[in-house]
């Protein structure tokens, strides 16, 4: 900490040494922006010096005051209107009319470290305003963005409301290193989503191609999402007040047989009750946010600060979180104006109930003629070896609703970031100079306790309870100075970046855990009286780790007329994960585009613009010392009549392990016609990422261990994004817009292989164990060398035999049928989408609006996990458990055995968000600023032949730790139940 | 304003300085893990450092691994499918019916751990040599005892695959291709050659759990007797002379009973030459409880955790204690078929010798601590395809149905060999015997006996281990009861494979594996994991897979 403290120190310094030349020539300008149409004054106009970062917003009567250096050129610029540029000269006053703007492709997005017009981006990016966001309940960032951006999906299945969102942009470009993108708030790189409330998102930017991700290097491989915070306005103070209360119910489980169903199954235990496990382990949810927001400000000083309450149960029982997030952000203009400061804070607190994922697993199982309690009471009687619950001694299974209520599993989220960012503007010295620091430390802790009662079949050690603390710590710490240079030459502008990164991250935690307990009194809150612990039964760990990323960088972007735009960028980035041998990648990109409906006038089009980019980025590998020959503790010998421990290795170093390499080349068009009625993006990209980071089988000796993490592989995907806007009726009362995206995907695996290593001999390698009971050894996916990534692969279904196993086809045709070889096992799904797509509706009507918005997924199969194990008559399914009980169910079936018949279609559409709200009309002069009631639903039907859970496409499997990205397409068994949310809510402005 | 000038230059090289070894340092730091930089520079961190070599050893104890192997290819012990349980696409069957493939994750798993052990032997004798070299005295007796362990591991890698890399030196960074079993029985021999006069030869708590004289003496007597399959030549006077070394020396005695040598602390054994010291503190990983015993087993024994209802010992092998006719005994009633007790009295209805080591499984009604039945709510029920012959009560019968798909969960006698902990854990803290005296017994009877049918040396050892075992002494030697007597006193410990294959009777029928003549060929010895082939490309399958 110290020593990166007096780095950064070092390094300021001799930045501030760069920068250090100052001298001032300085003009005030005045005057008032009024609107063309009807002359009044608009508030909240940006009036910026050309070429600068300085700049001022008009106030509540449309003037203004800034101060610019000699000879300025001012550009006034107002969502809804035309930017307009005015040459300042030696005036004092300068006033300006501004036209209202009806073409949609004016608009600022935000890039790798600044802002574009979008007329002037050469890249594929997508910028998501408020106005657009999913609608209701929404408690992760990212969920704001599902199904908006053609090529960007953001999935989770069930409703978990602690469960993380899986983001996926183009696809999947990675072997798992990092498969999601890179998240960027407000500069702070590795930006934690939950430092943000989505109430105080003012803009979420996707950088979709390699072009636009490059100048983030090594870690813009999978894409790049830029979070942008509300910043306070000059001019009025405004109170903002948002609520919400939302109810949730299950929307969809798996079917299972009722207890009725059960009792006609021959060899069924009858058990005596008749229990709904999946009502007994479920509830009506509910959500409650309260959002308030304060800001306002004057012409040097803006503010805005926030507070945001959330309030959740979820359909499982004891799930959910209570919520509470701080955000401030301040501007400041100082040394007249030159300099400015921009402050940003955030505080989030969680406490979460997590559930038990178990519970959903075993509500499947159980037994429905079992009694909920022993005695058939209606609560559970204290004693007894499970605390009144009834339990059936058998393997693998556990009472449902004892497994909630005999468990805890409590998580402590504390969240916190600090940015400064101050910024000094060098125009009176060179034109267009600018020079900004940076700097942002960002706490994640995490804090679980955990307990299983003495009473617990699940997790309670047979009568002697067990609990456990742990706490997890991550630092991020981020230093970066860049350097603006605008210049203006004739026809051309040219702007320049240039800037250097310093970030270091640190994780580190302890944990502890131990059972024997006398008593249940304590749960996890006082570990010394577990006598584990005296017992030396107790396990105990701490661990710390550290990595850096230096980078330097630079961009120039070129705007030739408004007709020719060019972007060029690199940027040189060393990671400490990196090996001796590769410590330092390049990343260059290079990007342009032409807006041709400037020069050629083709009928009935408003505007057409044509890019193309080509862009480098990478991937970091997970872990930190990947490159070291480490030695630790690998367990115990017995030395001199006492046990001690033994220190060795326990991986192969790899000095050579570098970045994956992903290059990427994107064909784009912008354009809208119609009279702007139909506006659209389209894109064609490729991309090739290669030197994949994987764990490949090595012989030992001469390695320490069987694998060695190294760069293998070449992977290549492809696809379309179109996304489309249409005004299909624009009147005064009455609106109704239609727009869509969808977004296609084609992966391949073009290689396993390098020169040195191979993944698999024969170019094939196995993935995803299907799991006990019975099916540990069947690998459910195949991952081959010129194939498609995310197989399925199994044998192929052909019936059922008398003796009631399954009959498969004899696919190599030798007469034989071995279903557990490769002869006789094919390719039987695909768990990769080929297209995904949202579609909406907005309607307004005087002062109602209405919005509908369906997203789906096509061509992606799932593997049904439920019932590739209990969707038969085996003894074991009958005797232990409950049978699933889909349309698929085929009683003749007694042996379970995964193959094609549980893999299933999963396309789906789902009316993901319908928004009906009410603006009240406010007085002029009025109190209140705006008042507005709504009420949402969130996941309100889903079309789909798939049985299972959710058919929401995986792009990952869970059962693993990590998460396999190679292994998409399979249900496992615990996926907590999609829900249906219904929300209603009010914004109220003052 | 020249001085100004050079101050200035200096100024900025002072800059570019920092900004290079600063501002750039991508060096990394480490916080919970150790390089060769800041360790093995104390005493205390050279032994936790050769603690490694002895650290290898912990596959021993967990199922899929070294022992799981050797045992499940033999006539021992079988895991039968259990209706949804304990199929895993076949692996397991394939074992006991001798149609494994070179894919088999045990198989990898062993070729792991034992050439783990190899490289972790060569890694420390590298580093004690350079130690030596730097004046470091103890080094020697490191690298002795370093390279006896080495022995050991490519002992079992020659026995077991047959064929695989002969590596010794550290520092050589290249993969090989596999040395005959000729080149690694000829290596073997000579190291142990090498260091037989300098390890030390104590038995107490400095060399507990260590490679002693001893250890190395007995694998290079157990090399010699079984050389005929190793390298077409018989070594049966070696073998006999190792054996006789370790016995006329006095240091080991036979415990006065079979069982003391497996009890939780069995530490204290006068028999064991060679033990890896389990604890479930201290040292985890010895699993068979988890491994073998019924689900309901928890109940019986108090276990936190519930067993995994995997292992059961082959039917014809069990009754092989019990048989009169070729184990001659004092007869009682002993649980044997489907283990019936018609009058519920808790004592076997059928009558079969009574042999000490019966101790070695857990067989009949299992009661819990306050002596009721112990309950398996899934027994198979009337109306399955299979129905549990004694319904809901948990009683391990000998009698196994079938390998699959349907085998009952409660059949199969349990291997009961080392005591269970009541109320323990799934890690047991009796020490896993390696080596014991008793098998150098047997080995000095058979390799006299070889020499000479007649040996009346050969018949009085074997009498030793019968009278221990409380049962009649037998009048001669022939293959069959000596092949069976070893069986009997060394069961689960690793040895039966290769005495069946020694004996000519691996290619016979048992349990549900049919006769199959491969079965003396390519499958006595294991395939080289696909893994392995596909990580070296210098590596070649053995024949017939």
């Amino acid at each position: 900490m110290t020593k990166l403290y007096l780095l950064i120190r070092r390094c300021l310094t001799v930045v501030l040494i760069f920068g250090a030349l100052t001298s001032f020539a300085q003009q005030t300008v005045t005057g008032k922006v009024t609107a063309a149409d009807d002359g009044s004054g608009i508030p909240g106009v940006n009036v910026l010096e050309k070429g600068t970062s300085n700049g001022t917003v008009s106030d509540a009567d449309g003037n203004y005051t800034i101060n610019v250096g000699a000879n300025a050129t001012l550009v006034f610029s107002f969502v809804g209107y035309v930017t307009q540029e005015v040459a300042a000269g030696s005036q004092s006053t300068v006033n300006v009319s501004m036209q209202s703007d009806v073409t949609s492709l004016s608009e600022v997005v935000v890039v790798g470290y600044g802002t574009q017009d979008k007329k002037e981006l050469t890249s594929s990016v997508t910028s998501i305003k408020p106005e657009d966001f999913n609608k209701g309940t929404v408690n992760d960032p990212v969920q704001l963005l599902q199904g908006k951006v053609a090529g960007l999906n953001i999935t989770r299945a069930g409703g978990d409301p602690n469960g993380g969102f899986n983001i996926r942009l183009r696809g999947i470009s990675t072997f798992g290193a990092n498969a999601e993108p890179l998240i960027v708030i407000d500069g702070i790189i590795g930006g934690s989503l939950s430092t943000v409330d989505p109430n105080d998102i003012a803009s979420i930017d996707v950088l979709k191609d390699g072009s636009a991700a490059a100048i983030y290097g090594s870690r813009g491989g999978s894409g790049v999402i830029l979070v942008t915070t509300k910043s306070g306005k000059s001019g009025k103070v405004q109170v903002d007040y948002n609520g919400s209360f939302a109810l949730e119910n299950v929307a969809r489980s798996i079917d299972v047989m009722t207890a009725e169903e059960y009792r006609e199954v021959p060899g069924h235990i009858d058990l005596g009750s008749s229990t709904d496990w999946l009502d007994i382990i479920t509830r009506q949810g509910n959500a409650m946010v309260h959002n308030l927001s304060l800001s306002g400000g004057n012409q040097s000083t803006t503010y805005r600060g926030s507070i945001n309450v959330r309030n959740t149960q979820g359909v499982g029982l004891k799930s959910g979180f209570r919520q509470l997030n701080g955000r401030l952000a301040l501007t400041q203009k100082a040394l007249k104006d030159r300099a400015t400061f921009t402050i940003n804070l955030s505080s989030t607190t969680k406490d979460a109930q997590l559930g038990n994922a178990a519970a959903f697993n075993y509500g499947i199982l159980a037994n429905p003629t079992m009694p909920i309690y022993d005695n058939t009471t209606t609560s559970p009687t204290a004693g007894g070896r499970f605390g009144g619950y009834a339990e059936r001694d058998i393997f693998d299974f556990f009472n449902p609703l004892s497994i909630i209520e005999q468990n805890e599993r409590d998580k402590m989220e504390t969240r916190q970031m600090a940015s400064i960012r101050g910024e000094y503007d060098f125009s009176d010295i060179v034109e267009g100079l600018r020079f900004a620091l940076f700097y942002s430390a960002q706490r994640e802790t995490d804090f679980y306790g955990s307990y299983a009662k003495k009473t617990a079949k699940f997790g309670g050690r047979n009568g002697l309870g067990f609990a456990s603390r742990s706490t997890d710590v991550r630092l991020n710490e981020l230093f970066e100075a860049t350097v603006n240079y605008d210049k203006s030459l004739g026809d051309a502008n040219l702007e320049l970046l240039g800037g250097y990164s310093f970030q270091d991250f640190f994780n580190e935690g302890f944990g502890l855990a131990g059972g024997n307990f006398v008593t249940d009194a304590f749960t996890y809150n006082n570990m010394d009286a577990a006598l584990d612990f005296d017992d030396g039964l107790g396990n105990v760990y701490s661990y710390a780790n550290s990595n850096r990323l230096v980078a330097f960088f630079g961009r120039a972007n070129l705007n030739f007329n408004g007709n020719y735009f060019l972007s060029a960028s690199l940027r040189y980035e060393g990671s400490s994960r990196f090996g001796d041998n590769n410590e330092w990648g390049a990343f260059p990109a290079v990007s342009a585009g032409v807006t041709l409906s400037n020069l050629i006038d083709i009928p009935s089009v408003n505007s057409l613009k044509l890019r193309a980019s080509y862009g480098v980025t990478g991937n970091q590998p997970g872990e930190s010392y990947l490159s070291l020959q480490r030695f630790r503790r690998t367990g115990s010998f017995f030395f001199n009549g006492r046990f001690g421990p033994s220190y060795g290795p326990f991986s192969n170093p790899n000095p050579d392990l570098k970045w994956e390499t992903k290059a990427e080349i994107d064909f784009g068009m912008d354009f809208s016609m119609l009279n702007n009625k139909l506006s659209g993006t389209f894109d064609y990209y490729s991309r090739t990422t290669t030197d994949l980071i994987f764990p490949v089988t090595v012989p030992q000796p001469p390695n320490l261990v069987g694998t060695t993490l190294v760069n293998i592989g070449e992977l290549k995907n492809s696809g379309f994004e179109l996304a489309l806007n249409y005004t299909a009726i624009s009147k005064p009362d009455f609106t109704w817009t239609v727009g869509g995206n969808i977004g296609t995907y084609k992966t391949e695996i073009v290689s396993l292989q390098n020169e040195q290593f191979n993944v698999a001999e024969t170019g094939v390698l196995y993935r995803a164990s299907m799991g006990s009971p019975g099916q540990s050894a069947v690998q459910l996916v195949r991952v081959k060398e010129g194939d498609p990534l995310g197989q399925l692969w199994g044998a192929q279904y052909d019936g059922v035999n008398p003796d009631g196993t399954y009959k498969f086809v004899d696919i190599n045709g030798d007469g034989t049928i071995d279903p557990t070889s490769d002869n006789d096992r094919t390719v039987i799904g695909n768990g990769m989408p080929a297209a995904t797509f949202g579609f909406n509706n907005n309607f307004t009507f005087k002062n109602f609006d209405l919005g509908i918005f369906f997203n789906g997924a096509i061509g992606h199969e799932l593997l049904n996990s439920y019932r590739a194990f209990y969707e038969n008559n085996e003894t074991t399914t009958i005797n232990n458990w409950n049978i699933v009980n889909t349309k698929y169910y085929d009683p003749s079936v007694t042996k379970a055995n995964v193959n094609s018949i549980h893999v299933e279609k999963a396309d789906f559409i789902r009316l993901n968000n319908m928004s009906f709200g009410y603006n009240f009309p406010i007085k002029s002069g009025a109190a209140i600023r705006n008042f507005r009631l709504f009420v949402t639903g969130q996941n309100l039907f889903t079309i789909t032949g798939y049985t299972g859970v959710d058919p929401e496409v995986r792009y990952a499997d869970t059962d693993p730790d990590p998460d396999d990205a190679l292994a998409p397409g399979i249900e496992r068994r615990s996926t907590y139940f999609t829900t249906r949310t219904f929300t209603i809510g009010l914004n109220l402005g003052f | 304003m020249k001085k100004t000038f050079l101050r200035k230059i200096g100024m900025i090289g002072i800059g570019v300085t920092f900004f290079t070894f600063s501002c750039t340092n991508l060096d990394e730091e480490l916080f919970n893990e150790v390089t060769a930089d800041n360790f093995f520079l104390t005493e205390q961190e050279l032994i936790a450092g050769l603690g490694a070599a002895y650290s290898s050893f912990g596959g021993l104890g967990n199922h899929s691994n070294l022992w799981s192997t050797n045992e499940l290819v033999s006539d021992e012990l079988i895991i039968t499918t259990k209706g949804g349980d304990w199929f895993d696409g076949g692996v397991l069957q394939q074992l006991h019916l001798h149609t494994f493939t070179p894919d088999n994750g045990f198989f990898n798993n062993t070729w792991g751990m034992l050439y783990g052990g190899v490289n972790t032997t060569n890694r420390l004798i590298f580093q004690f040599e350079q130690l030596k070299a730097q004046g470091n005295t103890s080094a020697d007796a490191f690298i002795a005892e370093l390279r006896g362990i080495r022995a050991l591991w490519y002992y079992w890698i020659m026995d077991g695959f047959g064929r695989g890399p002969l590596v010794t030196d550290f520092t050589d960074t290249e993969a090989k291709g596999a040395s005959t079993r000729q080149q690694l029985y000829d290596f073997i021999e000579s190291e142990l050659n090498a260091v037989i006069p300098i390890l030390p030869t104590a038995k107490d708590a400095s060399t507990y759990g260590r490679m002693t004289r001893w250890v190395a003496l007995t694998i290079r007597a157990k090399l010699y007797l079984n050389a005929q399959i190793y390298t077409g030549t018989q070594q049966w006077q070696k073998a006999a002379d190792d054996a006789n070394t370790i016995i006329s020396a006095g240091v080991f005695n036979l415990s006065p009973s079979y069982r003391e040598n497996f009890v939780i602390n069995n530490g204290g054994s006068t028999e064991t030459i060679f033990a890896y010291p389990y604890d479930k503190v201290f040292n985890q990983g010895f699993n068979w409880p988890m491994m073998t015993l019924h689900y309901a087993s928890q109940t019986v024994f108090n276990f936190t955790e519930q067993p995994w209802n995997g292992y059961s010992v082959v039917e014809e092998f069990y009754n092989s204690y019990s048989n009169p006719a070729t184990n001659p005994g004092p007869q009682g009633p002993v649980w044997l078929g489907l283990a019936v007790d018609a009058n519920d009295d808790g004592v076997p209805d059928t009558q079969g010798t009574i042999d000490d080591r019966l101790s070695n499984f857990l067989v009949g009604p299992q009661y819990k601590p306050d002596g009721t039945k112990a309950i398996d709510p899934a027994f198979e029920g009337e109306t399955t395809a299979q129905p549990d012959p004694d319904g809901t009560n948990l009683n391990f019968t000998p009698r196994i149905n079938e390998i699959g798909p349907n085998a009952w969960r409660q059949g199969g006698a349990r291997i009961g060999k080392y005591q269970y902990e009541v109320g323990g854990t799934g890690n047991m803290s009796n020490d896993f015997i390696v080596f014991r005296y008793a098998d150098v017994l047997l080995i000095r009877a058979e390799a006299l006996w070889r020499l000479n049918a007649g040996s009346v040396e050969a018949l009085t050892l074997v009498n030793q281990i019968r009278t221990r075992a409380k049962v009649d002494a037998f009048a001669s030697l022939t293959a069959d009861n000596l092949l069976a007597e070893r069986g009997r006193e060394m069961f689960a410990e690793m040895t039966r494979r290769q005495d069946l294959i020694r004996f000519g009777k691996f290619a016979e029928a048992w349990g549900f594996k049919p006769a199959k003549a491969a079965s003396a060929t390519t499958y006595s010895v294991f395939p080289i994991p696909k893994a392995q082939l596909d990580a070296n490309s210098l590596l070649t399958q053995n024949p017939g897979y």
